[in-house]
C-alpha cells in the first residue's frame, strides 16, 4: 500500500513536468498545425543553458530567467528561419523539418557540452526528503511539481486574460476569421514557438535536476508524444491530464512490472500504451475528431 | 513525374516498346555501360576505403528502398524502419550461430543465403505486426506507432532479451568464415561489394516491377487519396499490409546483408537515428522515385565522407572537431534535411528528371 501511494505521488509529480512540456507542444500544433518532433531537444537546450549559468555562479532563479529569455529568442528565430517558409506545405515536409531541427540542435548541443552526465552543483533542491504522513517524497519532485503547476497556471491565465493570448486562441480557433479581425498570424506563430521553447526549457531544467542532465533527457522530452496523443492533439486540458496519466503509468510500470520484465519497461511502457490507446480512441480524450471528405 | 519524354523524332510502334524498361537504344547503351562500370570499373579502380564507402551506399539504398516504398508509394510514413533492419540482422545472425545446420548445407555454403531469406520473411511479418494500426489510424498517428516499433523492438526486445541468447553479452561476434555463399567466404570488402551489387540490382528490379503491377498501382492510389481508393474498390487494409510486408522484407534483406560487413552486431547498429537517416535519404533524393532512393543514398554517404575529409586537416589545430565528428555529422544532417525541404522539396530526382527531359526534348523544349 505504501509503495502504491509513493508511486502514485511520484508519478503525479513527474507528470506535472510532462504536462508543462506537452502544453508547449499542443500550443504549436493548435496555432500553426506543426507536428513538432524536436520537443526533446528543445527541453535539452533550456536545461543546458540554465545549467551553464548556474555553474557560473548565477542564482538558480536568475539563471532560469536567462534561459527563458534565450528560449524566447531561439523560439522566434527558429520559427522565422525554418518554419515560416513552410506554411501550407504537406504534413510530412513540416514533420521532417522538425526532425532535421532536432538533429541540428542535438548535434550542436553534444558538440558544445559533451555527452557526460552533468549535475547541478551545488544541488538546487535539498537532498533531504519531505515527509507527509507515511509518504516520503524527494524534495526535487515536490518543488518541480509546484513550479510546473505555477507555470501552467501562468500560461493558462495568459491565454485567458491577455490580449496576445486571446489573439493566439482566436488564430487557433479559426485562422481566417482571426486574420480578418486584424490578428497577425505570423506574430501568433512566432509567439507559439517562443512559448513552447520557454515551457520546454523549464521542463528540461526540472527534469535535469532529478537525475542529472545528459542527452537522454531528450528522451523524456519525447514522452510528450504519448502525452498529447492521450489527451488529444489540440486540447490544452487534455495535455495536462495526459501528462499526469503518463507520469503515473510510467512509474507504476517501473514499480510493478519491472520484476517480471527486467530492463527498460519504464521507458517503453508509455509508447506501448500509446499504440494500444490509438487503436481504441485515435483522437485522444478531448481531441477534435476530423471528418474527412474526398 | 515518373514519365520521361522520348527524344525528338522517336516514336513507339507497338505496346511492347511502350512498356519496355529501356525504351531507346541510347538508354540501353547507357545501362550496359553503367553495369560495366559497376561490375568491372569500380572494383578495378577503387581502393579498400572507397569500396567500403560503396558498400555503405549500397546498404543505405537497401534500407531506404523499403522506406521509399512505404512513404513514397504507399503514403504510410514510417520513422522506425531500423527496427526491421535489426530484426533481419539478428534473425540471420542467430540462425547462423545457433541453428543446427546439416553438414551438407554448410559445406555447400547455403546456410547464409537461406538465413537471409528467413530473416527477410520474419522482418516482413514483424513489419506487418506494426503496420496493423494503419488499418485504423493514419498520418501523424501512424508515425507514432512506427516510433513505438523502433523503441519496443530495438531498445527493449533486442537489447534486453535477444542479446542474452547464448550468453554472449551485448554483442554477437561473427567468427571469420561463418558467412559463406556457395564456395565464396565473404571476408573482404570486394566480395561484400559484389554481393551488395547483386542484392541492390535484384531488389530494385523487383520493386520497380512490383510498382508497375496491380499491387503497385493500388499503392499509389492509396497514397494519393485513400478514401477514393476505397471507393474505387481497392481493399485498402490488405494492400497497406502488403506494402508493410514488402518493406519489412526488403529491410530484413538489408539487415541480413549488413552482417557480412560487420565483425559483430549489437543493438547500437540500429538506433533511432538510423531510421530517421533513412527517411532523410529519401527526402533528399526525392519522395516517390526509385532514382531518388539511389541518388539520396549516394549524396548522403559521399557528402558525409567529404565532410570528414574536410575536417581532418583542421583537426591538427582543433582536435575536438575530429573527436566529436559524429555530432557534427548529426548537425549537418539536420541542416541538410531542413535546407532540402525548404529549397528543393522535390529532391534530387526532380532535378535529374528535368535535366534528362531538357536534353531529350532539345532543341524544341516547349
Amino acid at each position: 500500500m505504501e509503495l502504491f501511494l509513493m508511486t502514485l505521488t511520484t508519478g503525479i509529480m513527474v507528470g506535472g513536468i510532462y504536462a508543462l512540456v506537452a502544453l508547449g507542444w499542443v500550443l504549436i500544433y493548435k496555432c500553426s498545425g506543426v507536428l513538432n518532433l524536436a520537443m526533446g531537444e528543445m527541453t535539452l537546450i533550456g536545461a543546458y543553458v540554465t545549467l551553464s549559468f548556474y555553474s557560473m555562479g548565477v542564482p538558480f532563479l536568475l539563471s532560469l530567467l536567462f534561459s527563458l529569455i534565450i528560449g524566447f529568442i531561439l523560439g522566434i528565430l527558429t520559427e522565422r528561419i525554418f518554419l515560416d517558409r513552410l506554411i501550407g506545405e504537406p504534413v510530412l515536409t513540416v514533420i521532417m523539418v522538425t526532425v532535421g531541427l532536432s538533429f541540428f540542435f542535438k548535434g550542436t548541443l553534444e558538440f558544445l557540452w559533451g555527452t557526460d552526465t552533468r549535475a547541478f552543483t551545488p544541488p538546487v533542491f535539498s537532498i533531504e526528503p519531505i515527509r507527509i504522513g507515511p509518504l516520503v517524497i524527494g524534495s526535487v519532485y515536490l518543488w518541480s511539481f509546484v513550479a510546473a503547476i505555477i507555470l501552467l497556471v501562468i500560461f493558462v491565465c495568459f491565454f485567458k486574460y491577455t490580449r496576445w493570448g486571446l489573439a493566439m486562441q482566436a488564430t487557433a480557433d479559426d485562422e481566417m476569421a482571426a486574420l480578418s479581425l486584424g490578428v497577425s498570424a505570423r506574430f501568433v506563430y512566432a509567439a507559439a514557438w517562443a512559448i513552447a521553447f520557454m515551457a520546454a526549457g523549464v521542463g528540461g531544467t526540472l527534469l535535469g535536476n532529478i537525475n542529472g542532465l545528459n542527452i537522454s533527457v531528450a528522451y523524456l522530452g519525447l514522452l510528450v508524444l504519448p502525452v498529447v496523443v492521450l489527451g488529444g492533439l489540440n486540447s490544452v486540458p487534455g495535455a495536462i491530464l495526459g501528462g499526469i496519466i503518463i507520469g503515473v503509468l510510467q512509474n507504476f510500470c517501473g514499480a510493478y512490472l519491472d520484476q517480471y520484465f527486467p530492463g527498460g519497461v519504464k521507458e517503453i511502457a508509455p509508447f506501448a500504451f500509446m499504440v494500444v490507446f490509438l487503436l481504441w480512441k485515435p483522437y485522444g480524450i478531448w481531441g477534435w475528431e476530423r471528418i474527412e471528405r474526398v | 513525374m515518373s514519365t520521361t519524354f522520348l527524344p525528338c523524332g522517336e516514336y513507339h510502334e507497338n505496346y511492347r516498346e511502350d512498356h519496355a524498361w529501356w525504351q531507346t537504344r541510347f538508354i540501353k547503351t547507357k545501362m550496359v555501360l553503367l553495369m560495366l562500370v559497376l561490375f568491372i570499373g569500380i572494383p578495378l579502380v577503387a581502393d579498400e576505403y572507397w569500396l567500403s564507402v560503396c558498400n555503405q551506399v549500397g546498404y543505405t539504398i537497401l534500407g531506404a528502398l523499403g522506406v521509399q516504398l512505404l512513404i513514397g508509394f504507399c503514403g504510410q510514413v514510417t520513422l522506425g524502419h531500423a527496427a526491421f533492419l535489426a530484426v533481419g540482422a539478428y534473425t540471420s545472425t542467430l540462425l547462423i550461430l545457433e541453428f543446427p545446420w546439416p553438414r551438407l548445407l554448410i559445406d555447400a555454403g547455403l546456410a547464409y543465403p537461406i538465413s537471409i531469406f528467413i530473416a527477410a520473411l520474419i522482418a516482413g511479418v514483424w513489419c506487418v505486426l506494426f503496420g496493423l494500426p494503419s488499418a485504423k489510424v493514419k498520418g501523424f498517428y501512424l508515425i507514432l506507432t512506427s516510433m513505438a516499433a523502433q523503441f519496443v523492438t530495438v531498445d527493449f526486445i533486442i537489447t534486453q532479451y535477444i542479446s542474452q541468447i547464448g550468453g554472449r553479452g551485448q554483442a554477437f561476434s561473427l567468427p571469420v568464415g561463418t558467412i559463406k555463399i556457395g564456395p565464396w567466404v565473404i571476408d573482404s570488402d570486394l566480395k561484400v561489394y559484389f554481393m551488395m551489387l547483386v542484392l541492390v540490382i535484384v531488389l530494385v528490379a523487383a520493386v520497380v516491377n512490383l510498382l508497375r503491377s496491380r499491387v503497385g498501382r493500388a499503392w499509389v492510389a492509396i497514397r494519393d487519396n485513400d478514401i477514393s481508393a476505397e471507393v474505387m474498390g481497392i481493399n485498402v487494409v490488405q494492400y497497406k499490409l502488403i506494402a508493410f510486408f514488402v518493406a519489412g522484407f526488403i529491410g530484413g534483406v538489408a539487415g541480413a546483408f549488413w552482417i557480412s560487413n560487420l565483425a559483430a552486431i549489437s543493438p547500437e547498429h540500429f538506433p533511432w537515428f538510423w531510421s530517421l537517416w533513412l527517411v532523410g535519404v529519401i527526402l533528399i533524393g526525392g519522395v516517390g522515385s526509385i532514382h531518388g532512393t539511389i541518388f539520396g543514398s549516394i549524396f548522403m554517404v559521399v557528402v558525409m565522407e567529404l565532410l570528414q575529409m574536410a575536417v581532418i586537416p583542421l583537426a591538427a589545430s582543433y582536435p575536438k572537431l575530429l573527436m566529436d565528428f559524429l555530432f557534427i555529422k548529426e548537425a549537418a544532417f539536420g541542416l541538410a534535411i531542413c535546407a532540402f525541404m525548404i529549397f528543393e522539396p522535390n529532391g534530387l530526382a526532380y532535378r535529374w528528371w528535368q535535366t534528362k527531359n531538357y536534353f531529350n526534348l532539345w532543341p524544341f523544349s516547349y
